[in-house]
């Protein structure tokens, strides 16, 4: 599930804009959980929540924090078939007022580059779902190199419209 | 440690051992030293086998044994060797080594003498008498063992200086002045920055600053450090400034608090020091002098663009539209830099109110200012604006308009700040704050639960949560949050806070257990947390010869002030009172003591909690038994005694004491001093005199509490009743008491007045006031007056006459339950619907639902599909 994290971008003219990211531990695990239930129509799993604290994928799950305060959590898996990886986008959201600052590109910005220094497995491609009714987002991640390769329906069981658009994005060396 | 025999002194008899024995006896004495325990044991029953009634091996042997962990053994020998020869300096020194060993100092001390009077120059027993005489602080015993010493070994450094200590502290510093003045002559070839020479010049500043001589003082500083013999360069420039203040060298002075504020610019003594050597008092500013002051602080603010402190407090010294400007560029800058402290930094203005109004107004503007237009500011710059706010209107409610209950306001602030950034756990902390004085702690309780969920290694959202959770009377779940951070080895939690010495917990966890009505319990607390206190002191032994041995004499001289004011701690003045109060409950009502810690009153819950408590302490105590089953290992266990196992979980005995109220006195005593200025502590003194039949020193208690507040409802209680009890003695004490006590009283309570009558002007002069109103249907029930009367008095407080709040509520709920009142939980639901925001007057089943945890939120049985 990806919100619209961004969709016009303003000129950064404010005083003093600080973007870090954090790694997810038990610890901070509570804020996911808030973040998660404001963000987004679905409640996650439990599973879900103990996925994204494997050391594995540390890199591709964070806290984003604009002027130490979190607002916007994105959180990948790694799935493998034949030595082959490919990354899979879960969720990522930034907190309504936190919108248009950027954060959302940065963020994605960041998977995408420890996507392609990612070795074992080698990360081939990252890819998503995004509900139909949201084309901001699908904007956000075109611009972002990602492509649409088709329509998954009925991908969503307890919210409208069900389609999603499936968007990837190839990961190479270079990015 | 002990010596072998003085050379040159006879031996008595009994004491001289053939050259053999001799020989051992020594041995036994450098194996004690070497703490080779096993040896030293086998060796003095060697000895003991020829010579059983020889006193000195006797005591070595129980010194031996204490160490090895038997100590009663131990010291069963040493008493019986004491006995067998009672002039030798080695069994004194023994018995004072264990005496000092279990913190009995005063008894130590007098070994220690007597181990003196028969080897007057060992140095071993001078250098612990005089530790020893310092802890008990006496100064002029000390000030002729520290010359003894130094007259024994003059050409040791730190003899001098411990001298010069021992006079210091006797109050004689000019001749604590003389001491170092010799000294300084003794010494030669010190090298360059030598850091023990330097402490001792830095000392020797400080004396004679103390004394008034600041001009010497100012040149032995500067002689010191341009010789390169100060090391410490901040020492050297905080003297040279308030020396040269003090000389009145004010242009030079302002120089060296200049250069000070340079080097710190956030200090804020730099500051005052500064405008002071400049001529200007900034607590006491005349007006005229406000303009020039402000200059400055702005000519200062300037050169310290990143300082806070020049522009802090330029906003405690300007008024009107000039401290409306300041504080706006102030506030302003601050909330659009996110910093959190802002309104803690800020709210000592709000004793004036026209700061505090004008503070409303400028950060009301700008936070309009940012909602309504797309002005360059950042959502984080909204959100902390909105943080400020809601502070200011829970910190200090303005009159609502149109009326609504206070802290309605504070609470939409909060709402929408959380429905801004519902991820921080500052905004959930002050929501919950905001309920807490709204009168919901049980609404507080989950807000701060929010916080803490957010981020679990925040230890102080923790202790907080813990903190809200005994608010609402919730043990066993406080333990739980505190637990997630305290040792997981020790018995409970709330053991290990206790063995950290946290205040905090141990006078929060004792206020819910009197709430919960365990006295037994509270009252364990509360001299557990007399406890801290005792080790507190004790532990300032070892700083006695240690301070002396590294010449850390400043900091020294500072600690032992501390020690000296340390009972003056808020904590140990109320966990004082408090335990008083218990104990006079259990003085006036025996049945206490029995009735509300039997098992079969409590809970479910409680009993198991107590279960649990006996569990771990019954572990506690095995542990070290395991231990002492190999006794004759070599392990040295030291001269303290263990930790003593509690055989009162419960308290139950701590509460069924023979004498509660003497234990009161005890307690209280240190606090009955001329220069007390607590109204709560001359209460329970009171209570505490007039039932130990001290009327003289009840009516002194009055007294200073009429003095401190002379219309205080609980006084008024009192006043009534001392003089209820003198009337119904079947006569007044003898001369001179009694001619004493009847002249205080008729200080206290015109004779011809009658108590009703007093009682209803009493009433009359505080009528709007709820505490009093309570106070006076309090006196009128002892008194006599009919239930209707003092129901109808209780009453009063639901009407708009009387300025109630929901403190007096739930007491003048408690007092009518006391008295059986059918009218109580009439009285409860007018609360309970006038307090709208507030929960603490609802029924005990509603509380019950509110207590419950609320739900997770996190339900497991909505799987979303395969990638979400």
């Amino acid at each position: 599930m990806a919100a619209d994290p961004n969709t016009t971008a303003k000129p950064s003219t404010r005083p003093s804009e600080r973007v870090s990211f954090a790694s997810l531990t038990t610890n901070n695990l509570g804020t996911v959980r808030k973040l998660n239930s404001v963000l987004f129509p679905i409640k996650y799993s439990e599973k879900f929540y103990k996925d994204i604290l494997a050391p594995e994928v540390e890199e591709f799950c964070k806290l984003i924090y604009y002027n130490d305060i979190p607002v916007g959590t994105v959180c990948c898996r790694i799935e493998t078939k034949d030595d082959q990886g490919r990354l899979y986008l879960m969720t990522m959201g930034i907190l309504g007022p936190y919108r248009c600052l950027k954060l959302g590109s940065q963020s994605l910005e960041h998977i995408i580059t420890s996507a392609s220094a990612h070795a074992k497995p080698k990360i081939t491609k990252v890819y998503l779902h995004v509900q139909i009714s949201n084309p901001d987002a699908k904007r956000f991640y075109e611009r972002h190199g990602f492509e649409e390769t088709g329509i998954e329906q009925d991908y969503y069981k307890k919210i409208e419209p069900r389609d999603a658009w499936i968007l990837e994005r190839k990961i190479s060396p270079s990015d | 440690m002990p010596q072998g025999p003085a050379a040159g002194s006879a031996i008595p008899a009994k004491r001289a051992l053939p050259s053999k024995e001799s020989t051992l006896f020594k041995d036994l004495l450098s194996h004690y030293e070497s703490r080779q325990l096993k040896k030293g044991h086998k060796i003095a029953d060697q000895i003991l086998k020829k010579f059983p009634e020889h006193g000195e091996t006797l005591c070595m042997k129980g010194l031996v044994l204490t160490h090895m962990g038997k100590r009663e053994e131990g010291l069963e020998l040493v008493k019986k060797g004491i006995r067998l020869d009672l002039t030798s300096h080695i069994c004194w020194h023994v018995f004072g080594l264990i005496q000092k060993g279990e913190k009995n100092y005063d008894e130590a001390l007098k070994s220690y003498t007597q181990a003196l009077r028969f080897d007057k120059e060992n140095l071993n027993l001078l250098q612990d008498a005089a530790n020893l005489q310092t802890q008990l602080r006496l100064f002029d015993s000390l000030q002729e063992t520290r010359h003894t010493i130094l007259r024994l070994r003059p050409n040791v450094r730190r003899n001098w200086v411990a001298l010069a200590v021992a006079y210091h502290l006797g109050g004689n510093l000019e001749d604590a002045r003389n001491v170092l003045e010799q000294y300084a002559r003794t010494l030669k070839n010190i090298p360059d920055y030598d850091t023990e020479h330097s402490e001792v010049i830095l000392y020797h500043i400080r004396l004679l600053a103390d004394l008034g001589h600041n001009a010497d003082a100012l040149a032995l500083l500067d002689t010191s450090a341009k010789s390169r013999a100060v090391v410490d360069r901040m020492s050297i420039m905080e003297y040279r400034a308030r020396l040269l203040s003090s000389t009145g060298a004010q242009d030079d002075a302002a120089h060296a608090w200049r250069a000070l504020i340079e080097h710190n610019p956030d200090n804020y003594a730099y500051y005052r020091g500064y405008l002071s050597a400049k001529g200007f008092d900034i607590d006491n500013l005349p007006e005229v002098k406000t303009p020039e002051v402000l200059k400055i602080l702005s000519e200062l603010g300037e050169q310290m663009p990143k300082a806070a402190a020049p522009r802090r407090l330029a906003l405690d010294v300007a008024s009107g539209t000039e401290f409306t400007t300041l504080a706006r560029t102030y506030i302003l800058s601050a909330l659009r830099r996110g910093i959190p402290s802002l309104f803690a930094d800020i709210k000592a203005l709000y004793t004036d109110p026209a700061k505090r109004d004008a503070i409303e107004r400028v950060v009301t503007a700008f936070y309009d200012s940012l909602s309504n237009s797309a002005s360059a500011s950042t959502p984080a710059t909204h959100l902390w604006t909105l943080y400020f706010l809601a502070q200011h209107h829970s910190f200090s409610p303005s009159p609502p308009s149109p009326p609504s209950p206070p802290y309605t306001h504070a609470l939409t602030l909060i709402h929408t700040a959380l429905a801004h950034t519902p991820t921080l756990p500052e905004l959930h902390t002050l929501h919950a704050r905001i309920l807490k004085r709204a009168g919901d702690p049980y609404g507080a309780c989950a807000a701060l639960e929010e916080a803490r969920r957010l981020d679990g290694q925040d230890r102080y959202v923790n202790t907080k949560s813990a903190k809200y959770h005994l608010r609402c009377g919730m043990l066993e779940e406080a333990e739980g949050v505190l637990g997630v951070f305290t040792k997981k080895d020790a018995a409970s939690p709330g053991a290990d806070l206790e063995d950290m010495q946290s205040l905090l917990y141990m006078l929060e966890e004792a206020s819910a257990q009197n709430r919960l009505n365990r006295p037994g319990l509270a009252l364990k607390r509360y001299l557990a947390i007399q406890k801290v206190f005792d080790d507190i002191y004790n532990d300032q032994y070892d700083f006695h010869s240690y301070s002396i041995r590294r010449f850390t004499i400043n900091i020294y001289l500072n600690l032992m002030s501390f020690e000296d004011k340390l009972r003056a701690h808020p904590a140990y003045v109320a966990s004082s009172v408090e335990a008083s109060r218990i104990y006079v409950r259990v003085h006036d009502d025996p049945s206490v003591a029995t009735a509300s810690t039997s098992i079969a009153n409590m809970t479910g819950v409680a009993k198991k909690a107590i279960k649990k408590a006996k569990k771990a302490a019954f572990k506690a105590q095995e542990e070290p038994k395991k231990g002492l089953t190999q006794a004759t290992s070599n392990e040295d266990k030291g001269l303290e005694p263990g930790p003593a196992k509690d055989e009162d979980p419960e308290g139950i005995k701590a509460l069924g004491v023979k004498d509660p109220i003497e234990q009161a006195w005890k307690l209280l005593k240190p606090f009955a001093t001329p220069t007390q200025n607590s109204l709560d502590v001359w209460i329970a003194v009171y209570d505490v005199s007039v039932r130990r039949q001290k009327y003289l020193l009840a009516a002194k208690a009055l007294l200073k509490a009429r003095g401190l507040k002379g219309e205080d409802g609980e006084l008024h209680i009192r006043i009534v009743d001392f003089k209820q009890r003198v009337s119904s003695l079947p006569q007044l004490p003898a001369d001179p008491i009694g001619p004493a006590l009847a002249s205080a009283l008729a200080l206290i309570l015109p004779d011809e007045l009658a108590l009703e009558t007093y009682n209803s002007q009493y009433l009359q002069r505080h009528a709007s006031s709820a505490a009093s109103v309570l106070a006076a249907a309090k006196v009128a029930h002892n008194l006599h007056a009919p239930i209707e009367e003092v129901e109808d008095l209780l009453f009063r407080l639901t009407t708009p006459e009387v300025n109630d709040d929901i403190k007096s509520g739930l007491a003048t709920h408690a007092f009518l339950v006391k008295l059986g009142s059918r009218r109580a939980d009439e009285f409860r639901q007018g609360c309970d619907d006038r307090y709208v925001l507030s929960t603490v007057f609802k029924t005990p089943e509603e509380i019950a639902r509110l207590r419950a945890p609320p739900a997770q939120g996190m339900s497991d049985g909505d799987e979303p599909p395969e990638g979400q």
